[in-house]
């Protein structure tokens, strides 16, 4: 059954003046509990799919529909809150606050959805059991080595239980042991709990592991392969 | 959440966050200060017009005060005993005589506001008689004794045992004379009162004007903060040609420089304030810039935009009120210190007798002004807090979670 279903997507950046095609008329389906990975050079436009798919970006033309909503008509408040209930995020860097724990930046997004402490405090500590890091949970980032701030943004992506998790780059700045780790963590929670991940890389590491592979390239998909 | 990561945020640049918070601290100090000073000189100012002149209230007959024409009196002073009887919230009171008189010495002639008194009374209800500075008060002379000011004394050119004929309208209009001795010479904090009082024994006056009518009634109350309901209620009471002034009627530039210091003092701290926003607008701005990442993260995550707002706009109050928290205490500790022994102004004498109060001034200042100030520092974080707090809420997700 698939959750995303992208039509016709185009996104041009400054088009009054020396525009950009960063997608052009862009299709594409995702199926829940897929592990896909969306690859292509720099510049190719895989990060504005990413974007767009997680509403953090508009499209110039096209839809994008997640579970029968149209997301390109929401508007931007309906978007924060669909995007919260909805999207899990991993960035690059990690994007931690460094000014909260692990359990704290965890537990953040829960927070906003106004859910009960004690629910809180559950999820996160399943979380943080799951990504191996339950005994760290009081340390703040700065404390934390690359692929532990990384499974900690894992966790916190999938604390309110979205639909799907939007990972850009998500090895880029690991080791090949963290990322190694980082890997079977994803894996073992898309077979285990069926959650779907959807990453942005040119690491081959991550395309290796991906079971289907969306190339990009100049804003349109050149192919689109399931691995068996 | 969003309180523990404004007050978190606040630590981040530790060097940067204490810099405004002691701009903000010693601004606030400074506030505190000058308005506690402002708040001495008028709360001395009020205390010796109260001690000296015009007690608590004071009753007349409601056509005296326009011309003080003797002929218009109050009932005699058993009326008022009657009156005041039973009432717990009046400490003393006084019932005097009073009119318009010439001075005339060999040297010199002035004209002042001559009070017939009973020393004895009076003394519960005025601070003049402590305010000796030569002779006594009303001891001494048998036969017409009169106690002036230090300035009176050197116009006229008198000292003590000195004559001075005293020349008046009697209650028939006559014009009516007597020669008085000094006995007592003082001196108030205030040049004012000084130039224009002096005071006779109630009998001796009453012989001159061939009336013992008393003109007004000074009446000192137990508390100043029941100033308002007594006068309320003695008007209820007082009979229908009789007026009753709180302190604040009888001399209304006292009220108007009590509300002229609140202002003055709220005007400095605006001022004050006005320049420390600039520097929290700065340090804001930069915390916001270098948080551009993060803040499209949290969008990106889901924080709606009022959040965001409302961490930025915490965030700044948190900056602003410790630097106002440790300013108040700050100023508070000075003001402690400083009370002990008051400030010396007497560099500005002439001046401070001039506005009626000594050159010693003790600092004062009350719950209202720091309530005041606490008001002010936060609207002065929110105004602050506006043009980050709007540079935030303009960030695009998509574009802030790329910025380096």
């Amino acid at each position: 059954m698939s959750i995303i279903s992208i039509k016709n997507l185009s996104k041009t950046y400054n088009p009054d003046t020396i525009p950009v095609h960063a997608l052009r008329g862009v299709d594409l389906t995702i199926d829940a509990g897929e592990f896909t990975a969306i690859v292509g050079p720099s510049g190719s436009g895989k990060t504005t799919l990413l974007n767009m798919i997680g509403g953090i970006d508009s499209p110039t033309t096209g839809e994008v529909i997640i579970d029968r909503q149209n997301i390109t008509a929401l508007s931007a408040g309906e978007l924060i809150r669909f995007r919260r209930d909805h999207i899990g995020f991993v960035f690059q860097d990690y994007s931690l606050l460094p000014v909260l724990t692990a359990r704290e930046n965890v537990e953040f997004v829960m927070q906003l959805q106004g859910k009960a402490q004690s629910e809180c405090d559950q999820r996160v500590d399943e979380l943080l059991t799951a990504v191996g890091l339950r005994e760290r949970d009081n340390e703040r980032p700065g404390k934390l080595s690359g692929g532990q701030q990384q499974r900690v943004a894992v966790a916190r992506a999938l604390a309110p239980k979205p639909r799907f998790v939007l990972a850009d780059e998500p090895t880029a700045n690991l080791d090949s042991r963290s990322t190694s780790d980082l890997l079977d963590i994803m894996n073992r929670l898309n077979q285990d709990e069926g959650i779907t991940f959807i990453f942005s890389t040119h690491d081959q590491r991550v395309i290796d592991r991906a079971r289907r592979v969306v190339v990009v390239e100049d804003g349109v998909i050149k192919e689109d392969t399931v691995v068996a | 959440m969003i309180l523990k990561l404004s007050w978190r945020n606040v630590w981040r640049n530790k060097l940067r966050s204490l810099v405004i918070i002691i701009a903000v601290a010693f601004g606030i100090a400074a506030a505190v200060f000058a308005g506690a000073l402002t708040n001495g000189l008028i709360d001395q100012k009020m205390r010796i017009a109260i001690e000296s002149q015009t007690a608590h209230i004071q009753m007349h007959n409601s056509a005296f005060q326009e011309n003080m024409d003797i002929r218009h009196s109050l009932p005699d002073a058993d009326f008022f005993s009657e009156q005041f009887a039973g009432r717990d919230d009046i400490k003393s009171w006084s019932g005097r005589i009073v009119s318009t008189a010439m001075l005339n010495t060999a040297n010199g002639t002035t004209g002042m506001k001559l009070l017939g008194i009973e020393p004895e009374i009076e003394k519960k209800v005025s601070a003049v008689s402590e305010m000796i500075i030569d002779g006594a008060y009303f001891e001494g002379a048998r036969r017409n004794p009169i106690v002036i000011s230090q300035r009176a004394a050197t116009k006229l050119q008198v000292r003590l045992r000195s004559k001075i004929v005293i020349t008046m309208q009697d209650i028939d209009g006559e014009i009516v004379g007597a020669a008085f001795r000094v006995v007592g010479i003082f001196k108030t904090p205030s040049a004012m009162f000084d130039e224009g009082h002096a005071f006779v024994k109630q009998s001796d006056m009453a012989k001159l004007l061939n009336s013992d009518k008393i003109h007004e009634v000074a009446i000192l109350l137990k508390d100043i903060d029941r100033v308002p309901e007594t006068v309320a209620e003695l008007r209820e009471s007082a009979p229908e040609n009789v007026e009753v002034l709180a302190f604040t009627e009888v001399l209304p530039e006292l009220a108007a420089i009590n509300d002229s210091g609140w202002i003055s003092n709220l005007i400095l701290l605006i001022i004050i304030l006005l320049a420390l926003a600039f520097g929290i607008i700065n340090t804001m701005l930069m915390a916001i810039f270098e948080r551009i990442r993060e803040i499209g993260v949290l969008m990106a995550v889901g924080m709606q935009k009022l959040r965001v707002f409302s961490m930025i706009t915490i965030e700044t109050i948190f900056l602003a009120m410790i630097g106002g928290v440790i300013g108040m205490i700050i100023g508070d500790i000075i003001l402690r210190i400083v009370s002990r022994n008051g400030i010396d102004l007497s560099a500005f004498a002439e001046g401070m007798a001039e506005f009626g109060v000594e050159t010693i001034v003790y600092p004062s200042i009350d719950t209202k002004f720091y309530l005041l100030v606490t008001l002010m520092v936060v609207l002065t974080a929110i105004f602050s807090s506006m043009f980050p707090a709007i540079k935030a809420l303009r960030l695009k997700p998509n574009e802030a979670v790329r910025h380096k």
